[in-house]
């Protein structure tokens, strides 16, 4: 074969390859009537009880958007994958979404460990990725913010604000923490230290860590029932939190309880029954049943989409909370919707309310969307509503 | 000495569920040399039935019994329509198959009754409690401990008593020596399948009012009954009660006044140094090789 033939061959080749990407629409995951979304979540394993229905809540929620036409006429599609709330099975999932699902952007992602882990790849790879459910002290002073937009509170600045606050309001001098021991539990806990730090008459008299996979906790109950403290900060799943609760109860230690937002759904009342009486909580958004319509409403929405999100209903509206702004953005890009002309439309919200979610800021320089919340506590049941919303300071 | 002893208390409630998994286990390996990995799916399933059966308003006793009957066919339809008809597999080949049927069952839970906890009704209280001196032992941990013990007391009996325990034990040293002398093998290797599941669904039941009923429950408490029976010696009943005991009250008194973060870590930990040390287990028969 001559030189000329074979360079007409290799023409020929690489039109070849090159022939079918041309038809391809501009950007990946979006055609003319669809957006596709993916998501990695525990679906099994010890955090099964979040991630379930804020899956399901997402799909429902798609479905609700889906129902009334969609986005500039284009209907959105969720692609669930069970990570067991494992990070290598995250890394492995966020991988196959991008890479053979070839969604448009990444919707939550839960557990602060699995965002952490798959972090880099996402960054690297250019993806969308809308509120990664993970403490977003993960993204301080983080500078590849472009594609990443969180609204989601940060477990540091919690825990500062629930040692305050026990300390300001409910006379406590000393504090314990029981938390997971991975980034979620160690965020918290580092919170609760510099608030301790901040304060002059309180101190953190002990502290007892589980793993995920732990079946039982009674040691851990004796133990922290040796520190003696009068305020026990909670930073664990709600099955663990619940564990605790009750097995302190049988030793007959019952500190006033103080618990991060992740165990406000009220199944906890279920779970650990009279113990998660008088349990001092926060909130980021207005839970169901606290007086807010507008979050009535969605929930009542999405229970009739899918009853079995009725059983879960905080976890249900976090699951709309998590998207909305998302939705928002592509309703303000327009029609002709690529990555690039998201962003800047999200980076046009400015203290904007969804249906659940409120508040949300975004610009080209804040990528970390709110930063506020408030204080419930528990009381026969029900949530009630203690304060106004505290702000703090945002780093992403 | 409260400190400890109530270290001790929490640990041999733990520790008669981990003997009842780990006799399960044990009960199943001496006679097909098979590592049953679907056991805590198995007892999972049977504890889920009790659920819904409690749920319909059915009296404790009776759901429970059920539960169980449940389990034990379970357990025997498994070994008869699967492991039985795929005679010519691998050893190795049939440890995947219960693999397989672990993942089989721990999807139908999900699908059936979602993944979420569910609280699971008791007679007993969790919240009523004894004090032993200083000791405080709830009625839940008291009953736990009794029932391990009152069904391990059953099995000794069953096994070292009765005609069937004695085809059973035949059947576990020599499977053909065994036929030959007209022990119906099949009947009695379904048999044991039967009893070892129904072992694990009453560990299931007994573990679900603690720790809350999830398709997920048994994961953890299966892997630390599966390491009280190496501890114990695989093949030995006696073994796998000791190590079950010994596991539960190790873990709680470390736990307690080493570190909490390396709790899981210890069980494996202990399975390393005995396979060292001790490749039998305690109770176990010396390991010879045959050249």
């Amino acid at each position: 074969m001559n030189t000329l033939a074979r360079m007409a061959l290799a023409l020929v080749a690489v039109t070849a390859l090159v022939a079918p990407a041309v038809g391809q629409p501009a950007e990946r995951g979006v055609t003319a009537t669809e957006i596709t979304v993916g998501t990695s979540m525990p679906l099994s394993g010890g955090a099964a009880f979040w991630g379930v229905p804020i899956s399901a809540a997402i799909d429902a929620w798609f479905k609700k958007i889906n129902d009334e036409g969609g986005i500039h006429g284009r209907k959105l599609r969720l692609v669930v994958k069970d990570d067991g709330y494992l990070p290598p099975r995250a890394v492995a999932n966020t991988r196959e979404l991008v890479e053979r699902d070839a969604v448009f952007a990444l919707a939550s992602s839960l557990g602060t460990a699995n965002v952490f882990a798959v972090r880099d790849y996402v960054v690297e790879t250019q993806t969308i990725w809308i509120t990664p459910l993970a403490g977003v002290d993960i993204w301080a002073g983080f500078r590849n913010k472009k594609y990443i937009f969180a609204t989601y509170p940060s477990y540091i600045e919690e825990g500062i604000y629930l040692t305050t606050y026990a300390a300001q309001n409910l006379k406590t001098k000393s504090v314990a923490v029981f938390y997971q021991n991975d980034l979620y539990g160690q965020l918290g806990l580092l919170g609760v230290k510099r608030g301790v730090a901040q304060l002059k008459n309180v101190k953190l008299v002990g502290q007892a860590s589980y793993e995920v996979t732990d079946a039982e906790v009674t040691a851990q109950a004796q133990k922290l029932k040796e520190t003696g403290a009068d305020t026990l900060i909670l930073y664990a799943t709600p099955r663990h939190g619940a564990l605790i609760v009750r097995e302190m109860a049988k030793l007959s230690f019952r500190p006033t309880l103080v618990s991060s937002f992740t165990l406000t759904d009220p199944a906890m009342f279920a779970l650990a029954g009279e113990a998660w009486n008088n349990v001092y909580l926060t909130a980021y958004f207005p839970p169901p049943g606290t007086g807010d319509a507008k979050v009535d409403a969605a929930l009542a929405t999405l229970s009739r989409i899918n009853p079995a999100l009725a059983r879960s209903p905080f976890n249900a509206v976090g699951g709309v909370a998590f998207v909305e702004a998302f939705l928002e953005g592509l309703r303000r890009t327009g029609p002709n919707l690529t990555k690039d002309r998201l962003v800047a439309a999200m980076e046009t919200l400015k203290n904007w309310d969804g249906e659940v979610i409120r508040g949300v800021t975004f610009s080209p320089d804040r990528h970390q969307g709110t930063n506020r919340m408030l204080m419930l506590k528990a009381e026969n049941g029900q949530y009630k509503k203690l304060t106004n919303w505290y702000s703090y300071p945002t780093k992403f | 000495m409260t400190q400890l002893g109530q270290y001790l208390v929490g640990g041999l409630a733990t520790g008669s569920l981990y003997a009842l998994v780990a006799l399960g286990i044990v009960l199943l390996y001496r006679s097909s040399r098979v590592l049953n990995f679907a056991h805590g799916d198995v007892a999972t399933l049977a504890t889920f039935v009790a659920f819904t059966l409690l749920g319909r308003a059915v009296p404790f006793s009776i759901a429970v019994t059920a539960s169980l009957a449940a389990a034990a066919v379970l357990g025997a339809a498994f070994f008869f329509l699967i492991l039985r008809p795929a005679k010519e597999a691998t050893l190795l080949g049939k440890i995947v198959m219960t693999l397989g049927l672990a993942l089989v069952l721990s999807g139908v839970m999900q699908l059936v009754w979602g993944a979420d906890e569910h609280v699971f009704p008791s007679p007993l209280s969790d919240t009523r409690v004894y004090k032993l001196g200083q000791v405080v032992v709830s009625q839940m941990s008291l009953g736990t401990i009794v029932s391990g013990l009152v069904l391990m007391g059953i099995l000794y009996v069953l096994i070292q008593r009765t005609k069937v325990g004695l085809a059973m034990r035949a059947v576990a040293q020599n499977t053909v020596a065994a036929q030959a002398l007209g022990i119906p093998a099949r009947r009695i290797y379904a048999l044991t399948w039967g009893l070892a599941s129904a072992l694990g669904g009453a560990a299931g039941v007994l573990l679900a009012p603690v720790v809350y009923l999830d398709p997920f429950m048994m994961l953890d408490p299966f892997l630390k009954g599966f390491a009280a029976a190496v501890l114990g010696g695989i093949d030995s009943l006696p073994g796998a009660v000791l190590g079950g005991f010994l596991l539960g009250v190790a873990e709680s008194v470390f736990a307690g006044y080493v570190s909490f973060k390396f709790k899981t870590t210890l069980a494996f930990g202990i399975i390393i140094l005995v396979l060292m040390i001790r490749p039998e287990g305690v109770l176990g028969r010396e390991y010879h090789r045959r050249v």
